[in-house]
């Protein structure tokens, strides 16, 4: 099984893709979506597994320069990691990698020197940098047929093979190819875009491989055209992590939501703060893959059309408690009731646990009538008990379902 | 006020003016001052229309480019100016990326190219608030060098509609004479309208076709250090 190190992809996937299987990377135009195929090689590497990096777009040296923008250091692998150089010979430059293309344009010439490294090599990960770009040189028929027969060999060698391909306007035949049959996965890349891109996102499309009820939760996703994506930013160093763009912090007053949220926080902004928060503070956190912006709200009872306005942009909410505070909850209680307006997920963090008079959370779960379902988090924010805990729970609820 | 101009006055007179979403194509030979007069149209929209400019450059480095405009003592608002370089990497330069400067990986990497257009216009449009963007792409004949006629075809499809989709003004520059005509007629099917240049006797001329009811007359021009001087 061959992890993608992308994050909740191989969740999604049941662990990763398994050996022999092939999954694209299928990339909407101006989306940077060939950072998949480099991570997952990263990853693979780092795992002990063999890698064989097809380069096409590109010459080998600035696939490895690649590699170094993301903080990943792959010279300590050169033992195994392999690079098929199919881009030199089409500027006339000379190669030092061992597997060389002599003419990219020729996809036979392509094929022997792919197959004649998936014979030689142990069972391997191989990624294509850049499919469009072998489909561009070599033809759509052409190479649709020679991935059918990289595939064939990937199951007999047990290699897994990865694809990065960019959408461009191809044949519609050729697409159809690509999205529905060739392969045993696929993950689409997009981006949101109204007058320009402005976010991005992946989804899985489809696999063959994953449980049936788990394939069948995706499929009645397609049905309904209700697609749940993960959106993600891709950072240097560091590579790809989900996005979260707003978190909303709220709860009543001296609950401890600026601490909570400082505690949290890789970077931070408090607006007009005097003592308490007047209006809104921001944070931004990194965290496991996943990088997220939360918003604090005031607890004074005045600022709650800001809590309703922010609810309405979040995706997810922490109610925060002060657990040694009970005559406080009759507030909270009424920020829930705007939260569950808006349907979004929440938990709550009981707060101050290290007071002597705090409740536990099974108490404060019964002052508010939750039910099961919230998680009630114990935590004492001023000593960063419990917030990432917290932060992977609220996380897991906000991208669960998909 | 136009959205966009050319910054040739006799130009922009003929054609009144450019509205949004316009993709001009910029075709003549080599050493009749293409690229003087696409530097020209950066400049006056950067500064006078105080426009974006996303340039693609596949033949000079960015950093020339930048030079350029230097060396003639016009000051860029460097704020609104992104350059996508496409050619660095192949000479085997170490220039790295910065605000202004993006580096693909070579003219082959259209995937890259589009990449870093994308993030030029999500950067001016959504993050700067500047809703006027003008794409210089220079030149497609080294694109086309590279790749074949399709897979332009397929990139421009995208970019085309990109610039319609986003208000912007996209400029493309083919170098006349290097190609079939059979390939300039398919990529001319992606375009609004024309600015051709033509060398006779020495003398350089330009016209616009597409963007008015007829074709301008034919302007007579010289290009005098980073000027264009039009003639009669």
């Amino acid at each position: 099984m061959l992890e993608t190190g992308i994050p909740k992809i191989d969740e999604f996937l049941g662990g990763g893709i398994p050996d022999g299987k092939s999954l694209v990377y299928y990339i909407q135009p101006g989306v940077e979506g060939e950072v998949f195929g480099l991570q997952t090689v990263y990853t693979s590497l780092k795992s002990a597994k063999t890698v064989v990096y097809v380069a096409s777009s590109t010459c080998p040296d600035n696939i490895k320069g690649q590699f170094a923008q993301f903080g990943w250091d792959i010279d300590i692998f050169k033992d195994r990691f392999f690079l098929v150089d199919a881009y030199n010979s089409l500027i006339r430059a000379p190669s030092k990698e061992k597997y060389v293309v002599s003419n990219p344009e020729n996809i036979e010439d392509l094929s022997k020197i792919i197959i004649d490294a998936m014979k030689e090599l142990p069972p391997s990960t191989i990624v294509f940098g850049s499919l469009s770009t072998i489909l561009d040189l070599c033809g759509e028929k052409e190479t649709i047929e020679a991935i059918r027969n990289w595939n064939k060999y990937a199951i007999l060698h047990d290699h897994t093979m990865i694809y990065n391909f960019t959408v461009w306007p191809y044949s519609q035949e050729t697409l159809d190819s690509i999205k529905k049959e060739l392969f045993n996965a696929v993950i689409a890349v997009g981006g949101i875009a109204d007058r320009v891109i402005f976010g991005q996102y992946y989804w899985i499309l489809r696999s063959d491989w994953i449980k049936e009820s788990r394939k069948s939760m995706l499929k009645s996703d397609w049905t309904k055209e209700s697609r749940k994506s993960m959106l993600f930013r891709v950072s240097r160093p560091g590579g790809i992590t989900l996005f979260i763009p707003k978190i909303l912090i709220t709860g009543a007053f001296f609950a401890g939501k600026s601490t909570f949220l400082h505690a949290l926080s890789t970077q931070s902004v408090s607006v007009d703060r005097i003592g308490t928060t007047i209006a809104i503070e921001r944070c931004h956190v990194e965290y496991k893959g996943f990088s997220a912006d939360l918003f604090g709200t005031s607890g004074q009872e005045r600022f709650t059309p800001i809590i309703k306005l922010l609810s309405g942009e979040s995706m997810g909410v922490f109610l925060i408690l002060d657990s040694s505070n009970p005559q406080d909850f009759i507030h909270a209680k009424e920020i829930l009731q705007i939260t569950k307006s808006y349907g979004l997920p929440y938990i709550v963090i009981a707060n101050k646990q290290d007071l002597q008079e705090a409740l536990t959370p099974e108490e404060i779960r019964k002052h508010l009538g939750l039910g099961k379902d919230i998680p009630v988090i114990p935590a004492v924010a001023k000593d960063k008990i419990g917030i990432f805990e917290a932060f992977e729970i609220l996380i897991d609820k906000i991208t669960g379902g998909i | 006020m136009n959205d966009y101009t050319f910054g040739i006055k006799v130009l922009d007179n003929a054609v009144d003016g450019l509205t949004k979403g316009k993709n001009i194509m910029l075709i003549g030979p080599s050493m009749s001052g293409k690229e003087i007069i696409l530097y020209n149209m950066m400049y006056y929209g950067a500064t006078t229309n105080e426009n974006g400019i996303i340039m693609v450059t596949t033949r000079e480095p960015a950093t020339h480019i930048l030079d350029w405009f230097k060396e003639h003592n016009l000051n860029l608002p460097m704020s609104r100016i992104g350059i996508i370089d496409c050619i660095t990497k192949t000479l085997g330069s170490n220039d790295v990326e910065n605000d202004n400067i993006k580096i693909t990986n070579s003219p082959v990497d259209l995937t890259g190219i589009g990449v870093k257009i994308s993030q030029f216009l999500d950067e001016f449009y959504m993050k700067k608030n500047i809703r006027k963007n003008q794409l210089h792409i220079n030149s497609l004949s080294t694109l086309l060098m590279y790749s074949n006629i399709q897979t332009v075809f397929r990139f421009l499809h995208v970019f085309t509609g990109r610039i319609k989709g986003a208000g912007a003004l996209g400029i493309f520059v083919l170098e006349s004479g290097m190609h079939d005509d059979k390939d300039i007629n398919t990529l001319k099917q992606l375009f609004d309208g024309i600015i051709e240049i033509k060398s006779e006797n020495d003398r350089n001329f330009i016209r616009v076709i597409g963007l008015s009811q007829k074709p301008t007359p034919w302007f007579h021009y010289e290009i005098e250090g980073s000027n264009i001087k039009m003639g009669e």
